[in-house]
């Protein structure tokens, strides 16, 4: 079975700005004006989520927003594909603990773990924007999460494309999350933050062009620096949003919403 | 879809065969002792000088290496379930410790001293044990999935249908993982998750689970591409995911994203409840786990036999859904059904029929659940060779 794919509904966040705002030059460094409570990042689990992961999840808010009709389809036949980083809990959770056993791991084991907050393993998951996007939206369809590198959101889109095409879901949403800004000295260059996710559907003959291979990281924009899993998705939505086509390493078709 | 095993590397607490495990595994070490967690279920493996401190990556490198090599000229795929990466004693002391100032960390410092001193940091890149040992067996697609213990299920399922799409020819597949590390323990700790004592999956008594590290990889081809010397160890006939969409710690109670997944399986793989033979469980030993999983197989299964490695091997996290599906491949011509290492008294209250002890029986299809933090499931099915 194969069924023809189309966009619906799409997402931007990068320096440039967020949505159409985010169509400008690319550059690094931080999105402007981001605010996940805005952005409808449950307040309550603000303290449980990385920056990458209130970008993850604002984006497949805004991606969904975006879409009209997706409310019909099932949560059953709802899917989610992220590309995204490894988390690494949040270090200052460790900090008061650490100070507490001067280096001691007996002392750190006593008197230096009550003090660690229980989440935090759970802070540091690296599929924690499908974890908390899929119960706030009941997305229970098929899904992934990939850790490649600044392919892991290109694997994320291909994949969602494949799960449409071959009827395992009717509604995909399918791209990337990440925030480097703060470890230029670790990745040598310029870093930037970003999320882009589109909201696939299954279409009608004509609508599109059903898409083969995995895309690869030609696309990437190199004005944004570093952008981690984001990159491809943030350079495929800009591309859409500009003039509603898309040709990016590998994967070409012309998207019709 | 009907893709072929036609080889199989695991290494993990029980060994390296592909046969279930039979017995606790639990033994000391230092780092879990500080904690308080009395044994682990530690895997026998050299270390690789290509993963420096990271012993996933070894334990990859260990399974990867004694599998045969692609036939030439084959387009082939790694796919790699992972998790996270190790923090050595060594990193915890230098490149954390040095740095808390009050309130927290002075980030620039420790980000500074960790692109000078050591090549620490992108060896926590999920990514590179993948793009590494994909070079070594020729691969043109890479896929490192992160689906916390639902992870290298998630990959031999992704795998398995980028072969039967014609992708790639033959899919090296699986996932590796190692938590036994002060991180590693720390994270299960603060959690409550660890087993006080030992692991003992669907007991009356269960109250956690054992932590273990371990790597399989599967080598899969289609069927139309076998030649007369390649020898089948079991078919993947089908595979689901779902996602919980609950709570990204929990899950459901009456497991219903397990059930959703296990359901999807059994229709890729056109199969009714009735054909599958036996269910290797996700089987932790968590109290609430269990239950739920115990609950969704009776739902979608019914009666069917089931039981857990992890009291043997301990909770191999990412690895887990790979490492259980090569153990797996031995029950089929086995004559036998496998119990559950560990378990002394089936819960009463678990709905399912739990096999404790081995019993004769033959599989002809086994169904292997994978569940994982963030809600993600995965259920694969195999069906025996012939």
């Amino acid at each position: 079975m194969q069924r023809h794919v189309k966009i619906i509904g799409a997402s931007v966040f990068c320096p440039a700005g967020i949505g159409i705002f985010g169509l400008g030059p690319p550059e690094p460094g931080g999105v402007p004006g981001f605010d996940p409570i805005a952005c409808g990042v449950p307040r309550k689990h603000l303290k449980t989520m990385t920056r990458a992961v209130q970008l993850g999840v604002a984006g497949v808010n805004a991606a969904l927003a975006s879409a009209s009709g997706w409310e019909a389809i099932g949560p059953e036949r709802r899917g989610l594909f992220v590309g995204a980083s490894p988390q690494a809990g949040d270090a200052e959770d460790l900090a008061a603990a650490l100070k507490a056993c001067g280096g001691d791991p007996g002392k750190f084991a006593r008197e230096g773990v009550p003090l660690i907050p229980p989440l935090w393993l759970v802070k540091g998951l690296s599929n924690n924007v499908l974890g908390y996007a899929s119960a706030q939206h009941d997305l229970r369809g098929d899904n992934g999460n990939w850790c490649d590198g600044p392919l892991g959101g290109a694997i994320a889109l291909a994949q969602a494309v494949h799960a449409i095409a071959e009827g395992r879901v009717d509604l995909a949403i399918a791209g990337g999350a990440d925030s480097l800004v703060g470890a230029e000295a670790v990745v040598d260059g310029p870093c930037a933050e970003g999320a882009a996710f589109v909201v696939l559907a299954a279409g009608e003959r004509g609508d599109s062009v059903v898409t083969a291979g995995i895309p690869t990281d030609d696309g990437l924009e190199e004005g944004f620096g570093q952008l981690g899993s984001a990159a491809v998705p943030v350079a495929w939505v800009r591309a859409w949003l500009k003039d509603r086509k898309v040709d990016v390493g590998g994967v070409r078709a012309n998207w019709y919403s | 879809m009907r893709i072929a095993i036609t080889a199989a590397s695991v290494r993990c607490a029980a060994g390296d065969a592909l046969v279930p495990p039979t017995r606790c595994w639990a033994a000391p070490d230092p780092d879990a002792l500080a904690l308080g967690i009395p044994g682990v279920a530690r895997a026998t493996c050299p270390d690789d000088p290509r993963f420096p401190d990271d012993r996933k990556g070894s334990l990859a490198a260990a399974v990867l290496s004694a599998l045969p090599p692609p036939p030439p000229g084959a387009r082939v795929g790694l796919y790699l379930g992972t998790g996270l990466s190790s923090l050595t004693p060594a990193e915890l002391a230098l490149d954390l410790y040095p740095h808390v100032v009050a309130g927290g960390f002075d980030r620039l410092a420790m980000a500074r001293d960790l692109a000078t001193d050591r090549p620490s940091p992108r060896r926590h890149q999920p990514h590179r044990v993948t793009e590494v040992l994909g070079a070594t067996v020729g691969a043109t697609v890479t896929e490192t999935s992160f689906s916390a213990c639902a992870a290298a299920a998630q990959s031999v399922l992704n795998a398995a249908r980028a072969v039967h799409r014609g992708d790639v020819d033959v899919a090296y597949a699986g996932g590796h993982d190692s938590m036994l590390h002060p991180i590693g323990y720390l994270s299960f700790v603060v959690l409550g998750a660890l087993s006080p004592s030992r692991g003992r999956p669907f007991d009356r008594h269960r109250d956690g689970f054992l932590i273990g590290e371990g790597a399989a990889i599967l080598r899969l081809q289609r069927e139309q591409d076998l030649g007369p010397s390649d020898t089948v160890l079991g078919w993947i006939v089908g595979g689901g995911t779902s996602v919980d969409a609950y709570n990204v710690t929990h899950p459901h109670p009456e497991g219903h994203g397990a059930s959703l997944a296990m359901r999807r399986a059994l229709r890729d793989a056109q199969l009714t409840p009735g054909d599958i033979d036996y269910v290797n469980a996700h089987g932790t030993g968590t109290p609430v786990g269990d239950q739920a999983e115990c609950l969704a197989v009776a739902s979608v299964l019914g009666d069917v036999p089931v039981s857990s490695f992890k009291g043997a091997v301990g909770h191999t996290i990412a690895a887990a859904g790979a490492v259980e599906l090569a153990l797996c491949l031995g029950i089929f011509g086995s004559g036998e059904l496998p119990g559950t290492p560990g378990l002394e008294e089936v819960d009463p209250e678990l709905r399912a029929q739990v096999l404790k002890e081995p019993r004769n029986g033959v599989a002809r299809h086994i169904l292997s659940n994978s569940f994982g933090f963030g809600g993600q499931n995965c259920a694969l099915i195999v069906a025996r060779p012939g």
